[in-house]
């Protein structure tokens, strides 16, 4: 690494300077020797204002995880500034400057913002924090170690003399790096893990934060796009007249189908389509309304869900090669061992996300170069796609950032943006704002994959768990190869596993995606087949659950974190705990619980139901969480109470009907989600840990409230729902 | 079309519009005030909510025709220096994750505090009932509800005191 290109000063338009640096960049080498220029392909977080406020730049995408606050929180504490001049900042994408390699680029998924940007963002505050307190010994006539830093300042420890970060900050970007900066030790931490407003509160509560569909752009016109009601199907025919005759409509343009990229990385689908452009929304959407079109449905046309459920569950009984297994793969057919087994199939459906903010994008083609304004998961995905499908080479394409409203998974494909490219070039070159209606968004939107999970439990002679067989069947892939060795299962202590999978993408009635926690949802139900076995036996859930974990083993599944008993204990023993586990109840009500891990970050649930006529009212979830180190207590606490609220929305209510190709249910009252009357007390806890990395916890408590939730069903009435939605009337 | 006439936060406006287009569309994308959102156009997630007539209304059913002449008061003018009571009360239990909802959220409790200013646990369900939060913040809104009851309260006695 070229330290001296680690930081440096760069004069700022309006009179101030920025301190630029790039971690740890195989970049950086390649520049070695070149002058100003190299900046552009300098990684970029941070710049200090002459008042010494510090701008922080935000390069992951902010869609209410609270990364912007989080992020900026790690790297002011090893900077040692005071956290209220932190001001936060959105950049304009470049893949070129916030390389994936060694700046963690812009993607967000995966909860995997403080996981990826934890070691990055504290190098770098610390990096800068000790050139500061260079320049200012130098400035002393000192040693740096007579001085330190704290709350904006650098101070002289022997002469008590003081210099605000604003004043040492050009003095300190001429200086070379630090090869190795001193971190803090979490004893001396006085921002992280400690209350901290979220940086965007003043500008939510008033209105004032802008999001991707609040975008305005000189000469920009609206579009709606009437998208084929079948996944699919295509565009037979179609008379504008009577649209065009709305006033202010301008053009009505195609937009083709797109069946994204099928490859190595994550397939989208775009739906053949006609689009309104006009002078306002409600112009669009009224000439949308009187579109007179034709479909050619193809294939999915006749079908509907039962059809597809019926072949998933042919799928799911029939036997196949295991894709991965522990000890014995034929166990569960061993006689000699096995005296008792019990089956049981689960479903977590197609759900939509509902994304509050729904899909939009605004983009002006303008033929060799293009220009969009959206908020997105991977904008490099979407620089990637305009390239390959539109010709364009990608530094001309430039994606303006936004925060948006709600993501969960959905915004980190492509394909709005390139409706949007495709519409404003049909329409000759003008910039566009595409926005989907929410009808749009729950009829012909990509959702949750459907996830049947076939189980079978072998127990011995002493009732002992000896076998496991799963399979799932699942119509998306992700960028797995299967047979691979993963196994879906918690980090129980069961001698001999086994997993099989088959892939349902092709014969798929929706398009799949990314859903919040992902193929976790559908795993996590596991969690009901252990409840169920425990029942057989007459334990207790929590007791026989501690039965099969063994403090410090680990369990190997051949996903990247193996599955540690002792954090799955440690979070069980403490949500029991917290929540009146054992105590009795009058009937009709029921207490469930459920643990499992995503990623590095494991959880605990127990949710208290009461039945009445079989409707369910959930009472009061408790959650114990470990995630590693708390960045932020209140947004961590945040993202576990809505994670709860998403998977019981799932629960109660969740899946997409879908009559001949069309899924019916249109706006939200009839796809219903959780409201404010409904939602149970939530209470929030973590285990203390003295780690310094934090495991994200966006997608860690909605693949565990469901099966606890189901859980607590069984316990309150006797039924066991094994299907989303929880429909008691049809068990 | 139809040229009307408009009290927005105050400020008078005149706009010529279809007047069966929705207010709300008016006032995002003719008066520029983004804080009023779009969720779902049917008056089914309250993410739209505007006070008219010091009413909590969903602005994406309510058409520019009817709302013409009406006081109509959107997120960024429920208070001069966004110190309302309930902003104070969002920013002190760190309410939003993505905050979309949030200025609709805002919009009905101060309706209802207005209407009712010690609303029970069940008031402050139903007023709320209207408001989806997919992010499912639901937990703070109440907490936030009653935290400003509280700083409302604390703000009257030291008027009278
Ligand atoms: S947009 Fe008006 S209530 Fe949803
Ligand atoms: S905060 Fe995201 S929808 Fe309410």
């Amino acid at each position: 690494m070229n330290r001296r290109n680690f930081i440096r000063v760069a004069p700022m338009a309006g009179g101030g300077f920025m301190l630029s640096f790039s971690g740890f960049a195989k970049a950086i080498t390649a520049v070695t020797g070149t002058t100003m220029a190299a900046d552009a392909v300098l990684g970029d977080f941070l710049s200090v204002h002459p008042n010494g406020d510090v701008t922080f730049k935000v390069i992951k995408h902010e869609m209410g995880q609270g990364v912007t606050t989080s992020l900026a929180m790690l790297f002011a504490e090893e900077l040692c500034a005071d956290f209220r001049k932190v001001r936060v900042e959105f950049p304009a994408a470049n893949p070129t400057r916030y390389p994936e390699s060694t700046l963690g680029g812009h993607g967000t998924g995966g909860s995997y913002s403080v996981i990826q940007m934890t070691p990055i963002l504290r190098k770098a505050g610390a990096t800068v924090r000790e050139m500061l307190i260079q320049a200012a010994a130098t400035q002393w006539n000192t040693t740096a170690d007579n001085c330190y830093a704290e709350n904006h300042f650098i101070i002289n420890r022997i002469t008590h003399q003081k210099a605000g970060f604003g004043e040492l900050a050009i003095e300190a970007g001429k200086l070379p790096p630090p090869a190795e900066p001193k971190l803090k030790s979490r004893q001396d931490f006085t921002i992280i893990g400690k209350g901290q407003y979220s940086k965007t509160l003043p500008l939510l509560v008033t209105g004032k934060h802008q999001y991707g569909i609040d975008a305005k752009v000189p000469g920009m016109k609206y579009a709606l796009v009437a998208r084929c009601p079948v996944f699919k199907g295509k565009l037979a025919s179609y008379n504008a007249a009577k649209a065009m005759a709305v006033k202010g409509v301008l053009k009505v343009v195609t937009t083709k189908p797109i069946a994204g990229v099928q490859g190595p990385v994550y397939p989208y689908d775009i739906r053949e389509g006609v689009a309104i452009v006009a002078d306002s929304f409600w112009a669009a959407k009224k000439a949308r309304d009187l579109l007179a079109i034709k479909w050619d449905e193809g294939v999915n046309g006749t079908r509907s869900l039962a059809d597809f459920e019926a072949l998933a569950q042919q799928r799911g009984e029939h036997r196949t090669d295991p894709v991965g297994f522990t000890g014995d793969e034929n166990a569960i057919a061993n006689i000699d061992h096995v005296k008792q087994s019990l089956r049981a199939t689960y479903i977590f459906p197609y759900i939509v996300h509902s994304i509050l903010e729904p899909l939009n994008c605004t983009a002006h083609f303008k033929g060799d170069s293009c220009e969009l304004w959206l908020g997105t998961q991977w904008p490099e995905y979407i620089i990637d796609e305009i390239n390959r499908l539109f010709g364009l080479p990608k530094e001309s394409i430039q994606v303006h950032l936004y925060p948006s409203g709600g993501g969960y998974g959905r915004r980190a494909f492509p394909d709005a943006a390139i409706e949007a490219v495709q519409i404003s070039k049909a329409a000759g070159n003008i910039p566009v704002k595409m926005i989907w209606t929410r009808d749009d968004d729950h009829q012909t939107n990509a959702v949750h994959p459907y996830q049947r999970m076939d189980y079978e439990a072998g127990l011995d002679a002493d009732n002992q768990l000896y076998a496991w067989y799963e399979k799932e069947c699942r119509t998306y892939m992700w960028d797995r190869k299967f047979p691979a060795t993963e196994l879906t299962t918690n980090g129980y202590n069961i001698p001999n596993i086994r997993y099989d999978f088959e892939d349902l993408t092709n014969d798929s009635i929706l398009q799949s995606t990314a859903w919040r926690a992902v193929t976790s949802n559908g795993w996590a139900l596991s969690e009901c087949f252990i409840d169920e076995i425990a029942a057989l036996l007459k334990k207790d859930p929590y007791e026989y659950r501690l039965s099969l974990l063994k403090e410090g083993r680990e369990a190997h599944t051949g996903r990247t974190d193996k599955i540690s008993n002792s954090r799955l204990i440690g979070v069980l023993k403490l949500v029991k705990e917290k929540s009146n586990w054992g105590q009795p109840m009058p009937p009709g009500q029921g207490r469930g619980m459920a643990v499992y891990p995503y990623g590095n970050a494991y959880c605990a649930i127990v949710t208290e139901v009461t039945v009445h006529d079989n409707n369910i009212t959930v009472n009061k979830v408790t959650c114990a969480v470990d995630c590693g180190m708390v960045v932020n207590p209140s947004g961590a606490r945040n993202q576990i109470e809505g994670g709860v609220v998403w998977g019981l929305s799932a629960a109660l209510y969740g899946g997409v009907p879908v009559e001949k190709g069309r899924a019916t249910a249109g706006n939200f009252h009839q796809h219903r989600l959780m409201r404010m009357n409904e939602c149970p007390d939530i209470e929030v806890f973590f285990v203390e840990t003295e780690d310094t990395q934090p495991w994200g916890l966006g997608e860690l408590a909605n693949p565990v409230v469901v099966p606890a939730f189901l859980n607590a069903v069984y316990a309150a009435t006797g039924k066991r729902v094994r299907k989303l939605p929880c429909k008691l009337d049809n068990v | 079309m139809a040229f009307l006439h408009f009290t927005i936060n105050g400020e008078a406006h005149s706009f010529e519009v279809d007047a069966q287009m929705p207010l709300l569309w008016l006032i995002r994308d003719y008066a520029g005030l983004t804080g009023t959102r779009y969720g779902c156009g049917i008056a089914q997630c309250g993410a739209c909510t505007v006070h008219v007539d010091g009413k909590a209304m969903r602005s994406c059913m309510l058409t520019c025709g009817l709302a013409a002449g009406k006081k109509i008061v959107t997120i960024e003018g429920l208070s001069p220096e966004g110190t309302h009571p309930l902003q104070l009360a969002w920013i002190k239990e760190d309410v939003p994750q993505c905050g979309y909802c949030q200025a609709g959220q805002i919009m009905s409790a101060a309706a209802l505090l207005q209407d009712t200013p010690s609303p029970s646990a069940e008031e402050i369900n139903a007023a709320m009932a209207g408001n989806i939060c997919r992010c499912g913040t639901y937990v703070r809104i109440r907490r936030a509800i009653r935290t400003a009851i509280a700083l409302q309260d604390k703000t009257i006695s030291h008027e009278q005191a």
